[in-house]
């Protein structure tokens, strides 16, 4: 067999600057310096573009908090909604249109508080679309609250003698929920989080991406180097396949010393909400095609 | 002009509703015209309800408080509504141990009733039947006392049971032995089947709202069950399969409205609906779509609150809700449906309006608008053309700049167009935004981007049809005005009051917000008694008018008991005013 060399990221992504071009604006950026956010930004638009997407093909919904911030700063169609209401709004929005590729960003308010009850329910029903969670450990625009997964006895702003109830694992969370696309990575390695946000970007099914982001502003307790010095990648470990959710669960409980990123769960034979429509089967159009005035004929028959 | 009414009571779960669906279908199949709804408590199975079923040779629009003919299942529904009979009407019951209740015996003389009693029960085991056939048996009897044709009700009850032959053989049986009883003897109302047989259908208001959602091309919909509006989403969902709508019973009412809006963001037609507790959870995300100028439609199905409050009855007490809800300040539109019709049609309208002004538009309507059946002319297709106000002509698409999304332009409303289709994408921002949806906190550009959203009210409110006068535009001896069901009680006072030499005029609101004004004034000008006639404690149109047009109501007709008005209440309060 010929010897095919793989071309790396880097040389695929100067083949197609004109794609990756398009999702940059002029925009002046508001993160702090150091952000997780620039990073996950950075890696969106890499995997968009080895992915082949144009700005045409995707909506990003984005929920309230500091990545909502950079919902006008990213080329393409937004949607910049309301705290907690990320979920919902991008869930809606890809079934009305599967054709475009939903990605839905929210942070630990989004996610693990006040639209806890949106993710469960979006994991459930297995929408079209993706998730990115945005996990800092506080509330970060509203100046460094306590969320659902800042570590216990930690001193934040609302809480100043230390946090005393237990923070939620997200992705241990999400992984008991029977979902079909369960992944970590660090806002600290482009690298891994655009090789993760590629796999999520071809689920068809709800993709659930988990980011352990930093925040030098407020999260002085898990900084860069906390993560650096804990990261493991669940590619290294050899026997690992993503497949088996009992397994899943016991890599991904452990978050203070063998802090584990990757793809730990997918299932990709189960149908997304839409393909379980049964009656639009036979249908090739999606709703946003779909609308003008249907007859109602034939469904006034049973009162005349 | 012959109107009867006619009660059937009993127990909930005593299958009221299917017995009161097989008369009402029998009259219209005969030429009438006709108007039920139900009384019942909010469970499943006992407490009392009862169908209420007025019919005429004319055309009627609402319910009478008296009764002439009492169908009573059993013992709750001889004593619950005897006193809604009017002297010397009808009583027909199956309750064996009916001398045992002295007060029962008291009011039968006190108001001379005629009583037709069958030991039903007894009798419908006796046939091969069971305790529901009851129904069967007492639905016999009032057919014969209406003094109509036992063919016209058999033909109507073989093609309810067609799917059931065996049940079908025992409930003509029954139905037989009612009508054939000689305990009829003697009891006749005579009642005169109409020369012709309009062409209507006979249809409730939530059917007529999913009719004019389809209609109008709505193709997803989303929603969480709450009384009286859980019935909107049973019916889509029951035709999906004919329509192919996309249909999500949402976690709850926030998820069932941001789905909404998303699916509305996106390009489609999508609504929600829900009763007034649902909506405030909901609120929230109209005032996104006041920022964000994505149309959105939600249809309130209002009961008496606050609260829980009373979740099978009815009122209008959500208006001011509708038009004030939510934080800060944006254009929205209120509009109100009465009666199958107007749901239809102002459904249809909903859409045209969110989506050519980018606004929110809140639809209500009423458990007595909703849960009532009408005879009403067949629903017209295509009587009102889908108007999206979208860019989509290719080349037009092309030239946009991302500007052209929130641009400030003379009426307020700029260019729409989907995502995905113009290389020109669009922030759709709930922050302060530019015309391009790129933030902004610059004092100037807010202020102009606040009154080029608030500039719709005015463009819309101009758009908007007028209300409509009933009866004489002018001169009348005493007027009304109103919005929602009350149009049925009045329509109805009017054409009995005439017949008195009596004049009533009508003001009636389907577009409540923003409101036309100077309709109004005109109405006061040419009438000098004029009286706001609304279900809520509050008067909550007649103080939004007041407030308006620096005119006063003679007087105010309101009601909050959770009923609706009744013709008589009507009638009465003319008389008095």
């Amino acid at each position: 067999m010929p010897k095919t060399t793989k071309k790396s990221d880097t040389t695929l992504l100067g083949e197609k600057s004109g794609l990756y071009k398009l999702y940059e604006t002029d925009q002046v950026i508001t993160w702090c310096a150091g952000c997780g956010n620039y990073g996950i930004q950075n890696a969106l638009k890499r995997a968009l573009t080895l992915e082949n997407f144009d700005i045409k093909d995707v909506l990003f919904v984005f929920d309230i908090g500091c990545n909502g911030n950079g919902s006008d700063k990213i080329g393409g169609y937004t949607f910049h909604g309301l705290h907690g209401r990320t979920i919902p709004a991008a869930s809606g929005a890809s079934l009305a249109n599967p054709k475009l590729k939903v990605i839905s960003s929210g942070g630990d308010g989004a996610s693990m508080s006040e639209g806890i009850n949106h993710l469960v329910h979006a994991v459930r029903s297995n929408y079209p679309m993706m998730f990115i969670h945005h996990n800092n450990l506080n509330y970060a625009l509203t100046t460094g609250q306590a969320s659902a997964t800042t570590k216990r006895g930690f001193p934040m702003n609302s809480s100043p003698d230390g946090v005393i109830i237990d923070p939620i694992n997200p992705t241990e969370f999400v992984l008991n929920l029977n979902p079909t696309f369960v992944a970590r990575s660090f806002s600290g390695d482009i690298k891994h989080m655009t090789k993760i946000m590629r796999q999520a970007l071809k689920h068809k099914g709800f993709a659930y991406v988990e980011i352990l982001q930093v925040c030098p502003t407020y999260n002085k307790a898990t900084p860069q180097k906390w993560y650096l010095d804990r990261v493991k990648y669940l590619e290294d470990l050899k026997e690992y396949k993503p497949n088996n959710l009992e397994k899943a669960k016991k890599y991904s409980h452990d978050m203070e010393n063998e802090i584990y990123l990757g793809v730990f769960y997918k299932d990709e034979k189960q149908p997304n909400f839409y393909e379980r429509l049964e009656y639009r089967k036979n249908l090739q159009t999606s709703p946003v095609e779909e609308v003008q005035a249907y007859p109602i004929k034939e469904l006034l028959k049973e009162f005349t | 002009m012959q109107r009867i009414s006619l009660k059937m009571a009993g127990e909930s779960g005593m299958g009221l509703l299917s017995t009161g669906q097989i008369l009402s279908r029998a009259m219209k199949k005969l030429g009438f015209y006709i108007v039920s709804d139900r009384e019942y408590p909010s469970l499943i199975k006992g407490g009392y309800s009862c169908m209420q079923i007025d019919f005429s040779d004319e055309k009627i629009h609402s319910l009478s408080t008296g009764t002439d003919v009492i169908v009573a299942f059993d013992r709750h529904g001889l004593l619950e509504y005897i006193d809604t009979l009017k002297d010397g009407g009808i009583l027909i019951h199956g309750y064996e141990r009916h001398n045992l209740i002295p007060a029962l015996k008291e009011k039968i003389e006190k108001k001379n009733l005629k009583v037709i009693y069958l030991p039903a029960r007894e009798l419908a085991f006796a046939l091969g039947g069971d305790e529901l056939m009851v129904n069967m048996i007492l639905l016999g009897i009032l057919w014969k006392v209406l003094g109509l044709d036992y063919t016209d009700l058999e033909a109507q009850v073989s093609i309810q049971f067609a799917s059931k032959p065996k049940l079908l053989e025992i409930d003509l049986k029954c139905i037989k032995a009612g009508y054939e009883a000689k305990e009829t003897d003697g009891v006749s109302m005579a009642v005169k089947k109409p020369a012709q047989v309009p062409d209507t259908i006979l249809i409730d208001g939530t059917r007529s709202i999913c009719l004019g959602a389809i209609q109008a091309g709505v193709r997803c919909f989303f929603a969480y069950p709450m009384s009286p509006a859980s019935g909107i989403l049973t019916y889509l969902a029951a035709k999906s399969h004919e329509t192919g709508m996309v249909i999500k019973q949402a976690e709850d009412e926030i998820t069932a409205i941001q789905m909404t809006i998303g699916a509305m963001f996106m390009g489609t037609r999508s609504f929600t609906s829900t009763s007034g507790g649902g909506y405030d959870l909901m609120t929230e995300t109209i005032s996104l779509s006041g920022m964000t100028e994505t149309p959105l439609v939600v249809v309130i199905g209002q009961r008496p609150g606050p609260a829980t409050g009373l979740p099978t009855w009815t009122c209008q007490g959500d208006l001011n809700l509708a038009m004030h809800s939510s934080h800060g300040e944006f254009p929205r539109v209120v509009i109100g449906c009465s009666d199958p019709t107007s749901s239809y049609e102002l459904m249809q309208h909903a859409f045209n309006i969110a989506e050519k002004y980018q606004v929110p538009v809140i639809v209500l309507t009423e458990k007595v608008v909703l849960e009532s059946h009408l005879t009403v002319a067949p629903f017209q297709e295509n009587l009102i053309p889908i108007e999206r106000g979208l860019v989509t002509d290719p080349a037009e698409l092309n030239a946009l700049t991302n500007s052209d999304r929130f641009k400030i332009t003379p009426d307020g409303v700029s260019k729409r167009w989907l995502p995905g289709t113009s290389p020109a994408y669009y922030y759709g921002n709930s922050d302060e935004h530019l015309e391009s949806g790129v933030l902004t906190e610059e004092a100037d550009t807010v202020k102009a981007m606040v009154e080029k959203r608030m500039k719709k009210t005015e463009t819309i409110q101009q758009a908007l049809p007028d209300p409509q006068i009933y009866g004489d535009e002018k001169g009348a001896d005493i007027s009304f005005v109103g919005w929602g069901s009350t149009k049925n009680a009045v329509l109805d006072a009017i054409n009995s009051a005439k017949n008195e030499g009596v004049k009533i005029n009508y003001l009636h609101y389907d577009y409540v917000y923003p409101l036309k004004k100077d309709a109004a004034v005109r109405f006061f000008e040419n009438n000098n008694n004029v009286h706001l006639v609304e279900g809520n404690f509050e008067g909550q149109l007649g103080k939004l008018i007041e407030h308006a047009t620096e005119k006063k109501f003679k007087g105010k007709y309101l009601k909050y008991n959770g009923r609706p008005f009744f013709v008589d209440d009507i009638l009465q309060y003319a008389k008095n005013n």
